[in-house]
């Protein structure tokens, strides 16, 4: 199908761009690792507390770095004229959003990836089969944020104010998406029968299908003035 | 006066307002085969707001366009402003390819390597445009706009920037679109170049169409005469 | 008019047909507000949605006035939910906001959305784009609430906070004041959308008309 054609295209591009310029995924990387390291520091190792933290800081430091990609995106675009380029092409306009979704979407779990092995050391956590397990769970809630930051993203492109009003558009909205991942990663690390993980796969699954199909039918209001 | 050939697409009483700043007011326009439009005005007068309509960028506050071929609209424009809108990481041929596969054209390579010979591109093809001079930028987005052969060439100020090289180089370039009878609208404030190149005269003032002539009716004098007085009524009203 | 007469029968209703509530006494009675404006504040999205979407397809700004109105309203009913409910947990719980509960996490999350969506509005200026981008913030929110309140409650099931609401037996004649409760909070959102809508239309065709008269010196 052209559709997918067009996607790919778009994708492979923007990936190739990424690559040739290696400063923003270690500008990401590295903030993502700040981030880890700095709760490491606010929290003392080995105290419990600590322990029923951890859910809470790995998602903050998998997901906040996610910010400035997500900005990016269309900042470029729209600077070079590029984004108009495309625009006058014949491609449909969801198509580009799914393509700015999947780029988007590969390079911050490609980022988590490192994140995720950078917790493992700071905080010193066994690794068992089980936690393996965190992985599709990176990748369904990674897909939901990537869906609604790149939306977003291409909102607020014009505007002045972007980089405060993008943060605040993006946390609302995700929120549930923080509650059922940290959620599931409690279950995953910290209990031993796993009854609810399901449930909260399933919540990010539905925020991912919605939130896919209507960026994928707006978006053509979002860049068209 | 020749016959015209078949209208291309016609424009019905187009308004566009950006807020409370009303940019068209009322544009009746029909283009015709083979055309070479000049649209000329001053800043402001609404010209890169009626060439976006056009591309289909910006859809207006009110009126309408009909395009006569069945065809889908965008694959029959191609649009160049004055900002190169290619990327700069890439090289000229990676852009090309990039846009080739975006217009789904069959043998995009071919396509590029043709374009790249006929804008004298051939050596630089494969260098990263962001090492382009302004020239070169210049016939690379007029290349990325011919690719996939649009009816309609839409060109916003083009000579914006160049040196003498590249002024004549894309006049040369532009001439040649001439003879090849595609539908071309220009816009310029450049009456010389607008006179020299194009087949039919427009003016532009303040969002309404005051002058629509054939070029071979007029006299450089009497196109300098009507733009001027537009003006001058604009600063005495 | 009729929401006057709906608000003080709502407010007879809860002070002095229902009876007194056993365990807490009188305080109970802000209750009947705090609830109804809960349920109502959900409802407003529905307001949001279809605005979203009506101005997407028809770039009437009716739709649009629609949508912010309704974001308005929202914005009181759940700065309304937030202040009741410490007037109800402090006496009962002894807090004045249970960050963990929720349902006040809930209404803090469509507050937050409301918030948002107020910040977005102003930092554009005047024209369709604004509209547009608008909408589409108001879809994704409304799509949103659905989603908040599966999975907060869900939360709450599978980590029960050491709170419920009791009220499960209510007496017959508590029922009745909260409907009317619930009534009257309708007939006043409605009420102040409808008021909000209009001054935003008014607005909108005098600014029209001025336009007009400048073009015309």
């Amino acid at each position: 199908m052209r559709v997918v054609g067009q996607i790919w295209t778009m994708t492979a591009k923007d990936l190739i761009l990424t690559a040739r310029s290696r400063h923003s995924f270690l500008t990401t990387l590295f903030f993502g690792l700040l981030i880890l390291v700095i709760f490491n520091f606010a929290f003392q190792p080995g105290v419990e507390a600590t322990r029923l933290s951890l859910p809470g800081i790995l998602w903050v430091a998998l997901l906040f770095p996610g910010i400035i990609q997500l900005n990016n995106s269309f900042q470029r675009e729209q600077e070079q004229g590029t984004l108009q380029a495309i625009l006058l092409s014949p491609v449909d306009r969801g198509a580009l959003f799914l393509s700015k979704c999947l780029s988007n979407w590969i390079f911050l779990i490609c980022i988590d990836m490192f994140i995720l092995l950078a917790f493992t050391l700071l905080f010193n956590l066994r690794v068992t089969p089980r936690f393996f397990m965190i992985v599709p769970i990176i990748l369904v809630a990674s897909a939901g944020f990537t869906a609604v930051g790149t939306l977003f993203a291409a909102m607020v492109v014009s505007l002045r104010a972007r980089e405060v009003v993008f943060p605040v558009l993006l946390f609302s909205i995700i929120i549930p998406i923080i509650l059922a991942a940290v959620s599931a990663t409690q279950e995953l690390l910290l209990r031993e029968q796993l009854e609810y993980l399901g449930n909260w796969i399933q919540i990010l699954v539905a925020f991912d299908v919605i939130f896919l199909s209507a960026g994928f039918l707006v978006f053509e209001y979002v860049v068209v003035e | 006066m020749p016959e015209r050939l078949p209208s291309v697409l016609e424009l019905f009483r187009i308004t566009h307002n950006y807020g409370s700043v009303t940019a068209l007011n009322g544009i009746d326009l029909a283009l015709h085969r083979g055309e070479f439009c000049a649209l000329l005005g001053s800043n402001g007068a609404g010209k890169t707001t009626l060439l976006k309509i056009l591309a289909n960028l910006v859809r207006p506050t009110e009126g309408t366009i009909n395009w006569q071929d069945k065809f889908p609209e965008r694959h029959q424009i191609g649009y160049v402003s004055h900002r190169s809108m290619l990327y700069e990481e890439l090289t000229g041929l990676e852009n090309l390819l990039f846009f080739a596969g975006l217009y789904g054209l069959d043998l995009p390579i071919q396509r590029a390597d043709q374009l790249c010979d006929q804008f004298g591109l051939s050596d630089s093809k494969v260098y990263k445009v962001a090492g382009y001079s302004r020239g070169m930028r210049q016939r690379l987005t007029l290349a990325r706009a011919l690719l996939h052969e649009p009816k309609v060439l839409l060109l916003d100020e083009p000579f914006t920037g160049l040196d003498q090289h590249g002024y004549r180089a894309l006049t040369t370039i532009l001439k040649n679109l001439k003879s090849q009878q595609r539908t071309v609208m220009m816009a310029t404030h450049n009456l010389q170049k607008g006179f020299e190149l194009g087949s039919r005269m427009l003016i532009l003032d303040s969002g309404r169409l005051v002058y629509d002539v054939e070029r071979e009716t007029i006299s450089m004098g009497e196109l300098e005469a009507a733009y001027f007085g537009n003006i001058r009524q604009e600063v005495a009203g | 008019m009729p929401t006057y007469l709906a608000m003080l029968a709502a407010i007879y209703a809860a002070f002095l047909y229902a009876p007194t509530e056993m365990v807490m006494g009188d305080v109970q009675r802000i209750f009947y507000f705090h609830v109804s404006a809960a349920i109502v504040s959900f409802a407003v999205f529905i307001g949001v949605f279809l605005g979203g979407i009506g101005y997407l397809v028809t770039r009437n700004r009716f739709w649009d006035s629609l949508a912010a109105s309704s974001v308005d309203v929202g914005l009181f009913l759940t700065a309304i939910v937030l202040t009741t409910g410490p007037i109800w947990s402090k006496p009962a719980w002894n807090v004045w906001l249970k960050w963990d509960d929720p349902r006040v996490l809930t209404e803090l999350i469509l507050l937050v959305i409301c918030v948002a969506y107020v910040i977005l509005r102003a930092a554009f200026p005047e024209g369709h784009k604004k509209y547009a981008v608008c909408a589409v913030f108001g879809i994704i929110g409304a799509l949103d609430v659905p989603i908040i309140y599966m999975s907060v409650h869900w939360w709450n099931t599978f980590h029960p906070v050491v709170i419920t609401m009791s009220e499960v037996k209510l007496d017959p004649m508590m029922q009745q004041a909260g409907l009317v409760a619930l009534g009257a909070f309708l007939l006043l959102a409605s009420v102040l959308l409808l008021q909000r809508i209009s001054i935003r239309m008014h607005n909108m065709i005098t600014k029209d008309l001025l336009k007009h008269l400048r073009e015309q010196e």
